[in-house]
């Protein structure tokens, strides 16, 4: 099995690479990488934590506050009811 | 390609369905997105009644065309398709928000050049963030041009890989990765200054120089 080395020299291809660490849209061999480097590096590290409480802030932050109104629920079930009314006059 | 029993049985079940089958199945499997739809609409439109008219129009498509929607397959993703794609053609227009992005300007390169740029905040400080209201990660959100809002919050609220991302907002995976390095650092930076200002984490003065 071929495995491409992931090429990170220093700590500015680490931290160009956080985001996708974080989404884990990296490859394993590269996460290997980053979380090899994390344990190593104290200020990477830092700035990894920083990124997680952030995550966690805006995911926190833009949740709680999607309710959908009972107004907004009946208007769609209207739509969906009316729907099914025009199909069948049809 | 040999089709399985159970293939060829949901395939059947699907054509032979009744109006009223169809609708109870969209009820019971479309509905459940309700509040998600809403939250993410609420972001795109930046305000409650259009974010409403909004998500009715897309229950409305989804409906319409569920008949095609391939059952086992990502719904969620499917009617965040669907929404993205109305917000796109009408309530976009209709709020003459400038183009983001910087048309042409989606160029990976330019992406990778100012990825991940440091807020200057430290793990230490996070602590105090928790006081932040919400409000305040709202509104920086809201002031994100729209194509990194969208991004942004199919990535970091929703969860979505970069692969569902770029089926939902029609774009290649270089371009979502871009409006998404490019919409979180601008949202950090806010974040960041806001905490600054209110004095949440030291360094608040804007005096310096």
């Amino acid at each position: 099995m071929t495995t491409s080395e992931p090429d990170f020299e220093d700590c500015s291809d680490v931290l160009e690479h956080l985001y996708a660490f974080h989404d884990h849209e990296l490859t394993e061999a590269e996460a290997d990488h980053i979380r090899e480097h994390l344990m190593a590096c104290e200020p990477c590290l830092d700035s990894f934590q920083v990124e997680e409480a952030l995550r966690a802030l805006v995911r926190k932050c833009c949740n709680t506050e999607a309710v959908a109104s009972a107004k907004l629920r009946l208007r769609v079930q209207a739509t969906i009811t009316r729907t099914v009314v025009v199909t069948e006059a049809e | 390609m040999n089709l399985t029993t159970t293939e060829i049985s949901e395939a059947d079940s699907r054509l032979t369905e009744t109006e009223a089958e169809r609708t109870a199945r969209f009820e019971a499997d479309a509905l459940g997105y309700l509040d998600q739809l809403y939250g993410a609409a609420l972001r795109m439109t930046r305000n409650p009644a259009d974010a409403e008219d909004l998500v009715q129009e897309t229950f409305a498509k989804a409906y319409a065309s569920f008949g095609q929607f391939t059952p086992g397959t990502n719904l969620k993703a499917w009617l965040y398709r669907i929404l993205t794609n109305t917000f796109i053609n009408t309530y976009r227009k209709k709020q003459r928000q400038p183009l983001s992005s910087g048309g042409e300007l989606e160029d990976w390169q330019l992406a990778k050049a100012e990825s991940h740029t440091s807020t200057g905040l430290r793990s230490a400080e996070m602590e105090a963030l928790d006081q932040m209201p919400h409000s305040a990660v709202t509104d920086a959100m809201n002031e994100l041009p729209a194509d990194f809002r969208l991004a942004v919050y199919l990535a970091d609220v929703e969860g979505f890989a970069y692969k569902e991302i770029a089926a939902i907002m029609g774009t290649p995976i270089g371009t979502v990765m871009s409006r998404l390095n490019r919409g979180r650092n601008q949202l950090r930076a806010k974040l960041a200054d806001f905490a600054r200002e209110q004095g949440l984490i030291p360094g608040g003065d804007d005096d310096d120089e």
